[in-house]
Formats: structure tokens, sequence, C-alpha cells
């Protein structure tokens, strides 16, 4: 067994990034599907500082991790409005699938 | 580091911190004005940009904001179009439930964040900048949330903007992978050795995608029409505005600052077809549309790939021409919206039924909505004629791999003649019998919708002063 490396972490996070972008192709529930799109923030998340710990190349090792530390306080502020949406959306129409999204339409 | 470089933007993010504030002391009656005060802010605001020096580029946070021409243009542009759409919310303010503070803050701070995108120097200061828009957006589409439409426009904006931004961040990583660094300048000099690589071509690609769905161009349009039909219409004026002029200038900093020459031109092929594509696809499906505010949804893809246009062309010319069209595109949406916001608010309907004998209810009206789609259309002398004008001077001077382009571009301008010719006859010759209600425009209304027919009619027939800012502006890029 060799030793977990660059390869490994960018293998996880390119993963993560596809289940999270199938998770919201596929899924019908508004709920699931904003989880699937945070598992996709996260997918970069864990790319950056992976990169920032392995690559030899970087001039700073610094900025890529904190590339992260914004992605996460933007991830939250996104998170607060869209479960506070989803929320109202569920009180108005006491579902929250995307079928039921229908009003607006060509 | 020199923070009072961003001067314009404390005033303005200070600014929609106190009138957050100022809404709990404000009675309930009165909220409705403080958007005239918040309007007002914004004025001073632009009167200051004056005394802001840009000749020479200085940057901040550490490279990350760069004040220089291209961004001060920006600025005021986004500045002029938050005072039209902050009157527009007075207006409209007494649809809202409640929040009618908290409205006037989010635009100020969308505004913020737009003044951000326009100064964004390293891929930091980009996401965040696009997020702050993107998020306000979120609030401020759904903000009408006792209704269907307006909550359910606001989910799918939701939907599709984390999703952009997801693929963007993702970009963003990869990216900064294969090149080791954040920051425009460096990735220009570094990125030469990295043309071959594919995981940055692949990083750049997501990237590119990220911004597109701002400016809604084919494929990434799908939002355009349900969030425009749905949202309250000083939101809908404001994201077809100044959220698509956020696209594009951080789509032209990207592409000629940050991207090597030899990228970004094996890239021309990519960005025409996505011009062509969205240009037939936005005008074709305006064609039978009923509702004013989705027809300009649609009017908007194509709008933005008759920008694209100057995109692709790559040159100084295309992308001062880029930034006229956007210009006249400011004044002729922003009059459309004034007028589809008053009818929706007094006939409770954006239909084009709606509209019809407009002009006898209100020539001021008619007159202004009759300008703003001839104008879309194409016709001299306004805005709108002079500035499709240059962009297809642009793709042609390109030389004969682009005929086909300006072909297409043509093409669209012929077929978007008769959907926007169509709204002028919905208002004149429409055979329904009209009771004769009249439409209440309050003065600052009346002040908007001049300023707007004005500024139409200024950028059509004097362009030369505009151009030369434009020119100027887009010194900064390299080609």
């Amino acid at each position: 067994m060799g030793q977990v490396g660059l390869e490994h972490y960018l293998v996880v996070s390119a993963l993560l990034f596809c289940l999270g972008l199938l998770g919201t192709i596929v899924r019908r529930n508004v709920l699931i599907i904003y989880l699937s799109l945070e598992l996709m923030l996260n997918a970069a998340n864990l790319a950056l500082v992976a990169l920032s710990r392995f690559k030899d190349n970087l001039n700073d090792h610094v900025s890529g991790q904190m590339m992260v530390f914004f992605i996460i306080t933007v991830a939250a502020a996104e998170v607060a409005v869209g479960l506070a949406l989803i929320v109202a959306l569920y009180r108005k129409n006491a579902s929250a699938h995307t079928e039921d999204l229908a009003t607006l339409r060509f | 580091m020199n923070a009072s470089l961003l001067s314009l933007e404390w005033m303005i993010l200070g600014g929609g911190l106190v009138f957050l504030l100022l809404d709990l002391w404000t009675p309930a009656g009165k909220k409705r004005s403080l958007g005239y005060a918040a309007a007002a802010l914004v004025a001073v605001t632009l009167v200051w940009s004056f005394r802001v020096d840009a000749s020479t580029p200085q940057l901040a946070f550490n490279d990350g904001y760069v004040l220089d021409a291209l961004a001060l243009f920006f600025k005021r542009f986004f500045l002029i179009a938050t005072i039209g759409v902050l009157l527009m919310s007075v207006d409209f303010a007494d649809q809202f439930q409640a929040g009618i503070g908290e409205y006037y803050s989010l635009i100020l701070f969308a505004l913020g964040g737009m003044m951000l995108a326009a100064s964004a120097n390293d891929f930091t200061m980009l996401f965040v900048s696009i997020e702050l828009i993107t998020v306000t957006f979120y609030v401020l589409t759904s903000f009408l949330r006792h209704k269907t439409p307006s909550l359910e426009a606001g989910i799918k904006y939701l939907i599709l903007g984390a999703l952009s931004s997801g693929v963007m961040v993702y970009g963003i990583a990869l990216v900064f992978g294969s090149s080791g660094t954040m920051k425009f300048g460096e990735l220009a000099e570094k990125a030469a050795g990295l043309t071959h690589q594919k995981v940055f071509l692949i990083g750049a690609l997501f990237l590119v995608a990220g911004l597109a769905f701002k400016i809604s161009a084919f494929p990434f349009h799908v939002w355009t029409p349900d969030v425009y039909e749905g949202s309250p219409s000083p939101t809908t004026a404001f994201l077809a505005v100044g959220s698509k002029a956020a696209g594009f200038v951080l789509l032209l900093r990207f592409l000629f600052v940050a991207m090597p020459h030899a990228v970004v031109a094996e890239w021309s092929r990519v960005l025409m077809v996505m011009s062509g594509v969205t240009i037939l696809y936005g005008n074709l499906c305006a064609i039978p549309q009923r509702s004013l505010k989705r027809l300009l949804g649609y009017s908007s893809i194509s709008n933005g790939g008759y920008m694209l246009l100057g995109v692709a062309a790559m040159s100084h010319e295309g992308s001062t021409a880029v930034l006229y069209y956007l210009s006249g595109y400011l004044f002729t949406v922003l009059a459309g919206f004034l007028v589809i916001s008053i009818v929706v608010r007094q006939l409770g309907s954006d239909d084009l039924k709606a509209i019809a004998g407009l002009h006898r209810r209100s020539p001021l009206l008619a007159t202004a909505l009759t300008l703003a789609m001839v104008s879309l259309a194409g016709v001299p002398p306004l805005a709108g004629f002079f500035g499709k004008f240059l962009l297809l001077k642009s793709v042609l001077e390109q030389g004969s791999s682009y005929y086909w382009l300006m072909a297409v571009a043509v093409v669209g301008v012929v077929i978007s003649i008769s959907y926007y010719l169509g709204v002028v006859r919905a208002i004149y010759w429409s055979d329904r019998p009209i009771e004769p209600k009249e439409l209440i425009l309050g003065a600052p209304m009346r002040i908007a919708l001049y300023a707007c027919v004005l500024g139409m009619l200024y950028l059509g027939l004097f362009p030369n002063f505009t151009l030369e800012l434009a020119s100027r502006a887009t010194g900064v890029l390299k080609f």
C-alpha cells in the first residue's frame, strides 16, 4: 500500500463533484437537490485544500486555503437563504417537489 | 494596501447597512420613501465617482482588487442603473407585504457586489463578488413570497444559480491546481505553458460556463424566461441590466486579462457558436410570447448573444462595442421595465392585451415603451441601432471566418423586428374596446422615464463621448 497522495484526494473530489451533479439532475426533491449542490461546493473545497498541501509549483500555499474559507462562508450564506426559500415554498405548496413548480412555463 | 481605493464600495455597502437599521425606526407609512433616500445616496456616489482617478491601474487587497478605467466605467454604469431601479421599486413597493426597507438595502448590497465584480482581479474576488450578487438576487426574485410565481422564480434561480456557482468553483480549483495561482496577472504570465494541459482547459471552461449563466448565454439560459416573468418588476430590470453587465465585465477581464492569448484564440470558435445560437434561440422563442416580461426575458437572451459577438471578435473594437451596447441597453431596458412595472401594478397583468390602447391612457408610457422596443429592434436613430452596427462591424473586420456569424446576427435582427413591433402594434392598433382608465404617474417615475428616453436618443445621436469612454476603458484589456 502506498501513501495517500494528491491523486487520491483529487479522485475523491471528482467523484464528489459528479455525485453532486448527478443528484442535482436526477432527484426530484428540492431539498435533496440543494444537498447535492452543497456536495459540489465541498468537492471544490477538498480539491483546493489538497492542491495547496501537495503541489510544489505554487507561489503561495495560502491562497488556495484562503479560498476555501471564502467558499465555506459563502456556502453558509447561500444555505441560509436557500433553506428559507424552500421552507416558504413548502408552506405555500405543501410540497417541495420539482414537478409542482409548474406555474411559469411556455 | 490602500483601502481608500474602495471609497465607492464603502459608501454603497455602508449605506446598505444604514438603511437596514433606518428601516427599524421608520414608521410603516413612510418606509416607501426610504427608497428616495437610497436613490439619493447612489446619486451622490455617482457624483463622487468623478473625483476618483483611475488613469493608472491601482491595486488593493493583495492584488485582488484593481481600480482602472474599465472598473470605473462599469461602476458608473451600475450606479446609474441602480438609481433607475430604486425609483422603480418605490413605485412598486406597495405590492410587497413586508420588508420594504430590506428590499432597498438588498438592492444596495447587490450593487456593492456588482461594483466589486467590476474590479475583480483574482479568483477569490471574482467568486465572492459574483456570489454577493447571486445570493442577494435569490431574495430579490422571491420577494413577493405570498405569490406563487415569484416564489417559484426564486427557487428556480436558487437551484440553477447554485449549480452554476458549484461548477464555477470547481473550475477555479482546477485552474488553481494546474497553474498554481489565483491572480489574473500571474496566471497570464504562467499560462502560456499551460495551453495544452487538459485540466487547465477544463477548469477554464467550467469558469466560462459559470459566467455564461450570468449573461444567460445558450445553453446556460434556461432560468431566464421563468425568473424574468415571476420576479417583481424592479428585480427583473436589475437582473436584465446589472447582473448581465456584471457577467460581461467578469468575462472580458477573465478572457482578456487572465487567459493567455493562445487559449482565447482557440476558443473563438466556441464563443462564436455560443453567440450565434443564443441570438437565434432568444429571438425565435420570443415570437409567440404573450407576457411582456417573458418576452423581454427572451429578448434579453438574444441581446446577450449580440454582446457575445463583440467578445467573440476578440478585438479592441469588439469590446468597445460591447460596452457601448450595454450603455444603450441600460436606458432601453430600464424604460421598458419602468412602463411594465407601472402597467403590472395598476392593471394587474403584463399580458400584451393589458397594454392595448396604452397611448390613450398615458401617452408618455406608450411613447417610452414604443421607443424602447424600436431601439431594441435596432432602428435608427436610437441607441440600439448604433450598438448593433458597431458589434457587427467589429465581427466583420475579423475576416471571412466570421461571415457566417454576421449572417446569423442579421437574420436574428430581422426576426426580432417582428415581435418588437408586435408590442408596438398591441399598444396602438388593438381591436379590443378599451375602458378609458387613466394610469397615474408620480413625478419621480416621470423624470426617470424622460431620462431613459433622453439617454436612448443621446446615445443614438451623439455616440462619440460614450464611445471614447468605452474605448479608454477597454484599453486595459490585452488582445
